[in-house]
């Protein structure tokens, strides 16, 4: 039943503009659809919805009083009391959105409900209600926006293109489709079939129709509850990284909401797989107690705030980081192996050594020469136009002429993703511009860039002793005292509690200003007042968490130094010495990768050989 | 300008202000030192700005007095090479030829009227300080001052002088190092924060040795220091100091005394196995020994014990050992004093005669 709101609730709904064009039509009514418990939905659009919009659902439906109300504003079924808005679980809660279209637009709403004969309809045209009267309808309810603005010229020249409109329709649609996979939708412009998504289909086959196969192609299954909070989904490879992060995608209990805590949280989760500025690829839903979750914030219901952040945060960075290391040691089918040495690798000054008795190990360096690598060799691959394949994450480069059987997308060598590692270690390989080392496999070439893997090593070694180590704090003899604006204060003292667990103390000192008590020992050399301020440094969002901000400190902290700890480009390895790092790169956690995102080994297999020598021919 | 002079004098009076000039500079004439001789002896002074030196050289001869500019790291480099007893210096425009047996070097300054002048300087209070002691005190002290040029005062030291009592007090936040002495000085009281630089050039210009009394004198934003030949003058930081004497713990749970060289020497040891992420030792005080344990996973551990008297309930607390070996190293005393309370609470060693370092401990959270 619809219901008036009373007013002390109406005030708590965020108002706002609530149409703003065509998509935000379909936004709305395809959402109350859902909410109305649709099976099927269609969308037409004629000129990209600047002269029609409808949207046909099978739904519960109007019974004709609630008709009589659709169009008055704050009337909802969905919202009564102050407390239901707590626990939000429907998409709609304003009573807004019919309504405001009324206003704007000629709006009609057809319905029937299961238990009526006959269907009603009511129209509005820019505010003007008409009555409610019998028309003949199939269960569920049509509602039809045509003339969108058409008395409000000026809001009206606004629209874009009735192309560009459809176009932006369309992505939405797929967006809000990819959350309801048991909901059949149709798109239909202008007469045909722009999208058709039948129900029942995976989210994965619904990516191939919505964002296309080269992305659906390159995500990785996600699934991970903890308690009532479940987050679930897929995750794109860090090669199909974008730009831009449009398609870093979140819904919160099937709602598509940003949310800049969480999206950086994933972020992180990426961040040593992609170079510095790519976007993760993601489509997350994560699914919780309605009443954990505000979705009042925004007028446009498009951003949510969460009662406990960091839980959230914590899971999806934890869902999308297991994902991807699980993804990367999956093997890829046919790859052959090299035969691997017999001889145990040996731990070298400053190299990878093995694990073990910490008085156990044979750390005696053991004297170069009697390898099998044919030294000194410098391999120079002659055809560098057809090798310089780009790193993943960055554009593929335009290939000339590639042969017409083959789809340009398929003849990049792929960053190795199976246990390569633990394969090649041992195996023969010259060393190419004191930089590469080629191993030559059963199955093809496997290109390691020794920096980038010598960092990815260390990087993880220092990581991994710093996460078994409780946080210690180096207190400060003589508190550090630092201005700050109001914001940035309010925040940082609202962390406190929380930056204090992980080592950085501060406290209130009046006015403006802040004490830095102590910092995290690891940060000793920082200084207070830098960390402090890279802090809250560029804090646009009252929302965003302390936590993942001081990792990101600490975490810096490691890049230089295993970057400076690394071998480099030039530096001539022995043998054994390279057997030993690839020993344990095999066993890091994202061995292909080093930490600023560049690959550290490429293969190429032999068909990709092939290609590259144009024998597919 | 042509002068003679022993070679050995002139590398040593160069040297007093061949530190100063600028290595980088938007000012590129401040990269020489100005070589004036008149009299039957030379003056060297160098400036950059802020620090300026200047030291006279009476053994020389003058055979016709002028100036000249001397590119500052070049003449140090060539001083350094050359080892014939004497030298002979000749300018000519804005080049001077330095010969020295058999080999003839000329470098090419810049015009000595561009060059800055000496600064004037406002002082008026004048101090007197045996220099070795003034010395040993920025020794004990220097350390612990700030590296960082931004954080406020820290990166000089106070001195403080109070009734015939100077303390100079260095501090980075984290630890904080203060010595004394008795000097003269007269009534009244005097604060100054020095730049670290300064007194690290004066450690450079005036050797330990002698007894000869080091004029220190103090001004509104300037401080000189005069000894002998030498002079320099150099402007003061802001004073704003932190209330040091607020920070030295007055009183503690536990009194330790321990055998100094033998701390250090351990400590050494125990912090070769403190990771290279987080530099910590743990200290843990027994009812008559010292345990030293340091852990750096995936590395390995250390584990020491040493003697100690420990007069209360002893514990344990943590510290950067780099801190704690800083200070260690300047101390003469045999048998040092800690005094601590608990691993959040900062500790007091007890270094020496008027020598007392205070460093905070790292806690777990
Ligand atoms: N397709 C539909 N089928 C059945 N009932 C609907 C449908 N669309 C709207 N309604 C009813 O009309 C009411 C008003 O819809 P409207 O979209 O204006 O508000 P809302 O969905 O409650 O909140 P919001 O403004 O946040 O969307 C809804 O509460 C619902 O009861
Ligand atoms: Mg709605």
């Amino acid at each position: 039943m619809i219901r008036v709101l009373p007013p002390e609730v109406v005030n708590q709904i965020a108002a706002g503009e609530v149409v703003e064009r065509p998509f935000s039509v379909v936004k709305e009514l395809v959402e109350n659809s859902l909410d109305a418990g649709a099976r099927k939905v269609v969308v037409e659009l004629h000129d990209g919805g600047k002269e029609r919009i409808v949207v046909l659902d099978d739904g519960a439906g109007f019974t004709p009083a609630d008709l009589q109300l659709a169009f008055v504003s704050h009337a909802t079924s969905k919202l009564g009391e102050l407390a239901d808005l707590d626990h939000i679980a429907s998409l709609g809660f304003r009573g807004e959105a019919l309504a405001s279209m009324g206003s704007i637009a000629r709006a009609t709403i057809r319905s029937r409900t299961e238990g009526d004969d006959s269907g009603h309809e009511i129209t509005c045209e820019g505010g003007a209600l008409g009555e409610v009267r019998p028309s003949g309808c199939p269960r569920g309810t049509r509602v039809e926006i045509a003339d969108l603005f058409f008395n409000t010229p000026a809001r009206r020249r606004f629209l874009k293109t009735g192309r560009a409109e459809r176009a932006r329709i369309q992505e939405l649609l797929g967006r809000l489709a990819l959350a309801r996979l048991d909901v059949d939708f149709t798109l239909m412009a202008d007469g045909g079939e722009a999208l058709r998504l039948p129900a029942g289909e995976s989210l994965r086959e619904r990516l191939v129709r919505v964002v296309g196969r080269r992305v659906a192609d390159h995500v990785v299954e996600v699934d991970r509850t903890w308690g009532n909070l479940r987050v679930h989904g897929l995750v794109g490879r860090p090669e199909i990284a974008r730009r831009d992060s449009s398609l870093a995608l979140l819904w919160i209990n099937g709602r598509l909401a940003r949310d800049r805590g969480a999206q950086a949280s994933i972020r992180q989760a990426y961040r040593e797989f992609l170079m510095h500025g790519s976007q993760p690829v993601h489509f997350l839903m994560v699914e919780m107690p309605p009443d954990e979750v505000d979705v009042n914030v925004h007028p446009a219901k498009s951003e949510v705030r969460f009662l406990d952040a960091r839980r959230v945060q914590g899971l999806v960075h934890e869902a999308a980081r297991t994902a991807l290391t699980a993804a990367g040691e999956r093997p890829r089918t046919g790859a052959g192996a090299v035969q691997v040495g017999e001889g145990k690798p040996r731990a070298l000054t400053g190299l990878p050594s093995l694990p073990g008795d910490l008085f156990g190990r044979d750390a005696g360096r053991v004297s170069p020469g009697g390898g099998s690598r044919v030294a000194g060799i410098r391999a120079r691959a002659d055809s560098d136009a057809e090798l310089d394949v780009g790193a993943p994450g960055s554009a593929a480069p335009e290939r000339s002429a590639p042969p017409s059987t083959v789809e340009p997308g398929d003849t990049e060598p792929s960053p190795a993703r199976e246990p390569v590692f633990a394969r090649i270690a041992g195996g023969r390989f010259v060393q190419a511009l004191d930089l590469y080392w080629v191993f030559a496999t059963d199955d093809g070439l496997v290109v390691v860039d020794q920096h980038a893997l010598h960092e990815r090593v260390m990087y993880e070694r220092l990581r991994a002793r710093h996460d078994a180590s409780a946080p210690t704090i180096q207190r400060l003899l003589v508190p550090e005292v630092v201005e700050l604006g109001a914001r940035e204060k309010a925040w940082l003292l609202g962390h406190a509690e929380t930056l204090a667990a992980e080592g950085l103390l501060v406290d209130d000192f009046g006015g403006a200003s802040v004490a830095i008590h102590g910092v995290p020992a690891v940060l000793s050399r920082v200084r207070p007042r830098s960390l402090v301020e890279s802090l809250v440094g560029g804090l646009d969002d009252e929302d965003a968490e302390a936590l993942p901000r001081l990792r990101e400190a600490v975490v810096e902290r490691f890049h230089s130094r295993a970057c400076r700890s690394s071998v480099m480009a030039g530096d001539r390895l022995d043998d054994r010495e390279v057997e030993a790092l690839l020993e344990e790169a095999s066993r890091c956690e994202h061995p292909h990768n080093c930490p600023h995102g560049r690959p550290t080994v490429l293969t190429f297999s032999g068909e990709e050989l092939e290609r590259f020598f144009k024998r597919t021919c | 300008m042509k002068i003679l002079c022993d070679r050995q004098n002139l590398q040593d009076a160069f040297s007093v202000v061949g530190g100063i000039p600028p290595q980088k500079t938007p000012k590129p004439i401040v990269q020489n030192v100005l070589l004036r001789a008149a009299d039957d002896r030379i003056v060297f002074f160098a400036t950059d700005f802020e620090l300026s030196a200047r030291v006279t050289l009476d053994s020389v001869k003058v055979l016709r007095p002028g100036e000249v500019l001397l590119p500052a790291k070049e003449t140090s480099a060539l001083l350094r090479e050359l080892s014939e007893p004497t030298l002979a210096l000749e300018s000519e425009e804005h080049r001077c030829k330095i010969e020295s047996g058999s080999g003839s070097f000329v470098l090419v300054g810049d015009d000595p009227n561009e060059f800055p002048a000496e600064p004037t300087f406002d002082g008026t209070r004048t101090f007197k300080v045996p220099s070795a002691v003034f010395l040993e005190m920025v020794r004990r002290t220097s350390f612990a001052a700030a590296r960082e040029e931004t954080r406020y005062a820290i990166n000089g030291l106070l001195l403080d002088y109070d009734a015939g009592n100077l303390r100079l007090v260095g501090t980075d936040g984290r630890r904080l190092a203060l010595t004394s002495a008795e000097i003269e000085g007269g009534d009244e009281p005097a604060r100054a924060v020095v730049p670290i630089r300064t007194l690290h050039s004066l450690l450079k210009a005036v050797g330990d040795d002698g007894d000869q009394d080091l004029e220190i004198t103090l001004g509104n934003s300037q401080i000189a220091f005069s000894l002998g030949d030498v002079e320099m003058i150099s402007q003061l930081l802001e004073n704003r100091f932190p209330a040091y004497e607020q920070v030295i713990p007055k009183v503690a749970d536990s009194t330790i005394e321990v055998d100094r060289s033998l701390l250090e020497k351990n400590l050494r040891r125990v912090a070769v196995l403190s990771s290279g992420d987080v530099r910590m030792v743990r200290f843990e005080f027994k009812s008559s020994s010292l345990e030293l344990s340091a852990e750096s996973s995936g590395v390995g551990r250390a584990d020491l014990s040493m003697d100690a008297s420990v007069d209360g309930n002893g514990g344990k607390i943590s510290f950067n050992p780099d801190y704690l070996l800083d200070a260690l190293k300047v101390s003469d005393l045999e048998t040092i004093r800690i005094d601590m309370t608990d691993d959040a609470t900062p500790a007091r060693f007890s270094l020496g005669e008027n020598y007392t370092y205070v460093l905070m401990p790292i806690s777990g959270s």
